[in-house]
């Protein structure tokens, strides 16, 4: 009934030391702990939007506006398309790391990054114009939220510029090390990421708050 | 200013003022002279004997996941003691504030604490035990354990380990700071709202608790990353799942529960944040925020991780009680989805912590059903450890004294939960003594099975046993403090006593109230005895060394290489045959740790860097809640700035050469039974030669390189 | 009275443990919650005890085996040795079909009492006024920082620090509070109910039996919270008219700009109870409404960091009077 796995491997012939055994595999470690990151980061947003369920009712209004009232489409639909452009392009220069092809890495992602600042011109712009109108945080509970979330990920669209940067600089100094390489794969989850969460972002907070 | 603050502000200094120095308080005042004086003491002694050199060498910078876990596990135990001053106090308090005639001094109506010094006090300890004492003990814990559970050399991420490190610490050192600088929370572990909005808690105590609450929950979800990590792809060729050892096993499904939870409760306390600073409305009564939506995001942290803590006590004992009872833990398979299904089930439980908040009947009928099912895995362990014990051979030494005594407290502890949750008991004594007494109960397990994991590992760890006699007392005299201090609060329970209270009105409960304060009195003999045994094991640490398997019948892998364990724990990586590898291979006659022919062995180097991050996200934490927004800024650049510079440091690893390799692992005492007659001679040389003098290092001894040294740390 | 008080306490009686029943038999153990007196508290106690003892059943023989392996198997005694005996399908399905049974069957009864005691229509009320009639008592309670004001808005009354019932009548009660949540309770009459700003919670009783019982506040609402109890009377019918006339014919009155004034934290350390002969009427959902629309009644600094000083200004300020 011995459940000990024991009998399965002939002690005389048994392998005791694993003798030049490589270690695991660098880059293939750093982007699973990039993936439990991103789920953190998940979470955090699972919160953010539980919290914007919670606050989205009448009552949270407290006599301010509703999002129907100063919702402006347009910003929204500016910033989906630069988003999903970005994250296609930075596409383009993964395709271009297989190639081994430094200049257009460098090129495309210098693109990506260009598009990744149009996003946070529009959100501020879009933000600003609220601001503009007496629209602000303080002003309901449902705006809490609201301002929140789009500030948040709009935070993320900036860590995410800074870090294009530091790694166009990277790859001009040492090309392709295993380094340069884990961190490229890194940074397009976390890219691919923010546009996913991106469409979160559009679907329940300007496209549910404009037919609210 | 953003939001309107009660009191001064200035751009320079921000809230702080000189009045913020509480020097006309008598008890912090004393405290602080020691405090003073103890730190005086330490750092003129790291001077005098020249350890500068050795601590930032072996330490400071050191990313060997056990160093790091030694310097987590040392951060517990004083939070520990700080926590413990706590509950003297708060004991002592309610003991003399029974009934209206009860006497008042320093200030306070009745007793010698304000309830604004209370407030202080219990908030504290409840926040101080739950993420700065029961959570790095454990983490340091499962640091230590389960890379050498697994066969790896580190941890997946030694970096983020260390930075794991410093960020907790950097917490606790806010906690201890906010004693002479400003206040603390005043409410309550958890935070209530809108009780800590800004017109209810308008001094910075809460910012401190709600800012170091934040460091230590980044610190705990860096470390599961990186537990969940190391587990996944660090283990040893051979090494399959269903051969993980228990403890691995359960770290990983805590470490999943910490790397879901901690992110819902940063956001609980971001959004309080807000409302503080910016003056949201996300749990403000009025003006459309919403004040229950905090308790649920809070809860749904707090629920997990109550179990984040306790699947790893229960993982010592699946670890301590088999190798005691000299066999084989029964029901591996069903322990495992135990600690999975316990993880589980903990999601889906938190409105059981208020069940008063009048949701709808059904509501509150699905919770409490949710609850009790966590009963039942709970309940299968219980029976496992017991049919474990059953037809072995069962050894009374100190871990198992403590594994056992945490089985016990299991009983009563989760016994008392499944009352909890019947709500219709619930609504009786929510938020009273039973419910304290109940998790402190729970604690206490978790308490008994970290401080039998410190007796069953520390010798793998330093190199020799902890003495028995003063660890036998200590034992004994914390069973009878437990005993007396929480068995009465149960009875004070039924009386319908709640928590917090600064001042009890009602002079029927004055005598458990004393009785209490009797189970205090044991409590601090005990700790005397912890006292006298770490420092008789210390002196008596060359008579008490201990060869690779300590207890003689140790079972998994981390007893398959020397003790103490080399910097790169194993010279040549295990290949895993078996479940219980070291059984395995001690039945088979296999446990020749010198397998020879060494290679050279590739690490990561030290680095300063993550103990500057902590520096700096105490600074932030300080700038914050201050509210001296410049240094904010300022911190704030310094850690975008050196996490960049790190990114481009290339010089981050090493190879410990094989000669290297090859001389530690010859110096190395690795007899099986726990007595090592030749210890003295064998290691003699080594071991000399590792105890690093000032300026030099490194495992010749006569270098004067920077490197840390390689052997293991034997003092 | 709606359900005979013998029948649980004798039930009680032959399963309590002794030492239990030593401790909350003695009159005056301080042990409430084991001598309730109202019907809410009556049915979490038969609850409770039926709880406890199939939890014992349990817990008693499973600490028995423990006791038991722990000395026969101990190293030199007499218990036979299999090192590698790990498993067992009979022993695997006792030890998952035991824990499964019981939470089954606490599972049941959870849900059951659950809805017995549900505060915004518990069934034992509702059973014993379908059987008894008779019109309920209203109590609109509204806790301040650190008060408790109970409102009776059919006559118009109210008193601070001081709840009288009748015996034997339903009262039903709406919470809320001004500043930060606390939780109503009366251990040896009903449970606990949380009270929040902003919001409405209900809760009921029925006191058995004439007496005094104290209340209080059991969640943390700051520096008054040790001293905002209150007692409850319970009193005959014929004399709970008796004290509404007397409290109709109180001076002091209560209007909404007094009650903004009545709301500023105080701490009501000697007790202060108090009684308004007249109410302005709706005063509770007024006091609701200004919550929501942002009202605040903010706790000074100094009253959190210095509260000693507090309470001497307080007391100098303050004096309990017509607001
Ligand atoms: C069988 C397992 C358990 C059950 C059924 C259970 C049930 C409960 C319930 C229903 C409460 C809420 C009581 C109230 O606030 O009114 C509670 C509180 C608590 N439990 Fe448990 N529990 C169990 C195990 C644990 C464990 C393993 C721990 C910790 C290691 C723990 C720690 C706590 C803490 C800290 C609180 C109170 C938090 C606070 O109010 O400050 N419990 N438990
Ligand atoms: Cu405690
Ligand atoms: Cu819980």
């Amino acid at each position: 009934m011995s459940a000990s796995a024991a009998q399965k491997v002939d002690p005389a012939q048994a392998t005791l030391w694993a003798r030049h055994y490589a270690g695991h595999d660098m880059i293939g470690t750093r982007t699973f702990g990039f993936w439990l990151y991103m789920l953190t980061d998940a979470m955090v947003y699972a919160a953010l939007f539980a919290s914007l369920g919670v606050l989205s009712h009448a009552v949270n209004l407290a006599g301010g506006p509703s999002p129907s009232a100063f919702i402006n489409p347009i910003y929204a639909y500016g910033e989906t398309i630069t988003l999903f452009l970005s994250v296609l392009i930075y596409g383009y220069s993964m395709v271009a790391l297989k190639n081994g092809n430094r200049g257009a890495v460098i090129g495309s992602m210098f693109v990506a990054m260009l598009l990744g600042i149009v996003y946070l011109v529009i959100a501020g712009v879009d933000i600003g114009n609220m601001f503009a109108h007496g629209i602000f945080p303080q002003v309901s509970g449902f705006l809490s939220i609201f301002f929140t979330i789009i500030i948040y990920h709009a935070l993320h669209i900036l860590v995410g510029v800074v870090w294009m940067l530091v790694m166009m600089v990277q790859i001009a100094r040492e090309g392709f090390s295993a380094n340069v390489i884990y961190r490229l794969i890194n940074l397009r989850l976390f890219w691919h990421f923010q546009a996913v969460i991106w469409v979160f972002v559009f679907t329940f907070v300007y496209l549910q708050g404009m037919v609210a | 200013m953003l939001v309107h603050l009660q009191g001064p502000w200035s751009p320079l200094l921000g809230r702080l003022t000189l009045q913020q120095i509480p020097y006309h308080v008598p008890i912090l005042m004393v405290t602080f002279i020691v405090v003073a004086i103890l730190a005086a003491v330490v750092l003129a002694a790291a001077t005098y004997f020249g350890k500068w050199g050795y601590l930032w060498r072996e330490w400071l910078t050191t990313v060997d996941h056990k160093k790091i876990g030694v310097m987590y596990i040392l951060l517990g135990l004083i939070m520990l003691l700080r926590g413990f001053a706590d509950a003297l106090m708060i004991r002592t308090q309610q003991a003399m504030a029974v009934g209206p005639s009860s006497p008042g001094e320093m200030g306070a109506v009745h007793g010698y604490l304000t309830p604004f010094h209370l407030g202080q006090i219990f908030t504290a300890h409840g926040l101080i035990m739950v993420v700065f004492a029961a959570t790095p003990l454990l983490v340091g814990l499962m640091n230590i354990i389960v890379p050498l559970q697994i066969g790896a050399r580190d941890m997946a991420y030694p970096y983020l380990n260390a930075l794991g490190l410093w960020l907790t610490t950097a917490g606790a050192a806010l906690v201890m700071l906010s004693l002479f600088v400003g206040n603390f929370a005043h409410g309550g572990w958890y935070g209530f709202v809108p009780y800590f909005e800004l017109p209810y808690s308008p001094g910075v105590g809460v910012d401190y608790w709600m800012w170091t609450f934040q460091l230590s929950a980044i610190g705990t979800s860096l470390g599961s990353i990186n537990l969940i990590a190391t587990i996944v792809k660090m283990r040893a060729p051979g090494m399959t799942w269903m051969r993980l050892p228990i403890f691995t096993w359960a770290s990983l499904s805590t470490n999943l529960i910490a790397l879901t939870s901690f992110p819902v409760l940063m956001v609980a306390l971001a959004l309080l944040g807000l409302d503080r600073y910016v003056g949201t409305h996300f749990y403000t009564a009025g003006m459309g925020g919403n004040l229950m939506l905090y308790n649920d995001l809070f809860w749904v942290w707090g629920h997990p991780e109550v179990y984040f803590l306790i699947l790893p006590a229960f993982g010592i004992m699946s670890e301590i009680i088999p190798t005691f009872s000299e066999k084989t833990l029964f029901g591996y398979a069903t322990m495992v989805i135990a600690s999975f299904a316990i993880g589980g089930v903990s999601w889906g439980v938190w409105l059981h912590h208020f069940f008063t908040m009048a949701a709808t009947p059904s509501v509150n009928s699905f919770y409490s059903v949710t609850t009790m099912l966590v009963g039942i895995p709970t309940g299968v362990k219980v029976f496992n450890w017991i049919f474990t014990m059953y037809r072995g051979r069962v050894r009374y030494e100190l871990p198992m004294l403590w594994a056992l005594l945490a089985l016990f407290l299991l009983l009563v502890g989760g016994m008392t939960g499944m009352m909890n949750a019947f709500a219709s008991n619930d609504y009786m004594w929510h938020n009273g003594l039973f419910v304290v007494a109940h998790f402190h109960l729970m604690v206490l397990t978790i308490a008994a099975s970290i401080f039998g994991a410190v007796e069953y590992w520390f010798p793998k760890v330093f190199g020799f046993k902890l003495e028995q006699k003063w660890g036998t007392w200590f034992f004994w005299f914390m069973v009878i403090g437990s005993g007396i201090t929480f068995v009465t609060m149960f009875f004070l329970g039924f009386g319908g006593m709640t928590r917090r209270l600064d001042y009890i009105p009602y002079t029927q409960w004055s005598p458990y109230l004393h009785i209490m304060l009797l189970g205090m009195v044991f409590y601090v003999v005990a700790v005397l005895f912890f006292v006298a045994h770490l420092y008789v094991s210390l002196r008596d640490r060359v008579k008490n060394r201990a060869g690779a398997d300590v207890w003689g019948t140790g079972r998994s892998l981390e007893w398959a290489t020397h003790s103490p364990v080399p910097a790169y724990n194993f010279a040549i990586t295990p290949n895993v045959n078996a479940r219980d590898e070291w059984t395995w291979r001690k039945e088979n006659g296999l446990t020749e740790l010198h397998p020879g022919d060494y290679e050279g062995i590739h690490m990561p180097k030290n680095t300063g860097v993550p103990l500057f991050l902590g520096i700096l996200f105490m600074g932030l934490g300080f700038a914050l809640i201050w509210r001296i927004w410049w240094l904010a800024l300022l911190c704030v650049a310094l850690i975008v700035a050196l996490i960049i510079i790190r990114s481009f440091d290339r010089d981050t690893d090493m190879t410990i050469p094989a000669h290297a390799v090859e001389q530690v692992e010859s110096g190395a005492r690795d007899e099986m039974s726990a007595t090592m007659p030749t210890a003295g001679v064998r290691g003699g040389t080594v071991i000399a030669h590792s105890i690093p003098q000032s300026g030099t290092g490194g495992i010749s001894g006569s270098t004067t390189s920077t490197s840390p040294s390689w052997a293991p740390m034997d003092r | 009275m709606f359900i005979k008080n013998k029948r649980y306490k004798m039930w009680a009686q032959m399963v309590l443990p002794p030492a239990l029943l030593a401790l909350g038999g003695c009159s005056d153990s301080g042990l409430y919650l084991l001598k309730p007196e109202g019907l809410m508290s009556r049915t979490f106690y038969h609850y409770f005890i039926l709880d406890v003892v199939i939890m014992l059943l349990i817990v008693i023989p499973t600490t028995l085996l423990t006791i038991w392996a722990m000395w026969r198997y101990r190293k030199g005694g007499k218990g036979s040795y299999h090192p590698t005996w790990s498993h067992s399908n009979a022993i695997e399905a006792i030890v998952w079909g035991i824990p499964l049974v019981t939470v089954g069957i606490l599972s049941y009864l959870s849900v059951k009492a659950i809805y017995d005691v549900n505060p915004y229509n518990p069934g034992v009320i509702a059973k014993a006024q379908k059987a008894d009639g008779g019109d309920p008592v209203e109590v609109d309670v509204i806790a301040t920082d650190w008060r408790w004001l109970f409102i009776y808005p059919q006559q118009h009354i109210a008193s601070v620090n001081q709840l009288v019932v009748p015996v034997g009548t339903p009262v039903k009660f709406r919470l809320t509070s001004t500043s930060v949540v606390n939780d109503f309770l009366i251990p040896q009459l009903v449970g606990m109910i949380d009270v929040m700003p902003g919001m409405r919670t209900k809760q009921a009783l029925v006191a058995d039996k004439a007496g005094t019982y104290i209340g209080f506040s059991a969640d943390y609402s700051g520096a008054g919270l040790s001293w905002m109890h209150f007692q409850t009377k319970a009193v005959s019918a014929a004399q709970f008219a008796q004290w509404v006339k007397s409290a109709q014919q109180s001076p002091q009155h209560l209007s909404y700009a007094g009650f903004n004034r009545f709301a500023k934290p105080y701490i009501a350390v000697g007790g202060d109870q108090q009684t308004f002969g007249n109410v302005q009427s709706g005063l509770f959902d007024y006091v609701i409404g200004e919550v929501m629309r942002g009202k605040v009644w903010r706790t000074p600094m100094a009253m959190t960091e210095n509260m000693v000083n507090y309470m001497q200004k307080q007391r100098a300020e303050q004096k309990a009077g017509d607001y």
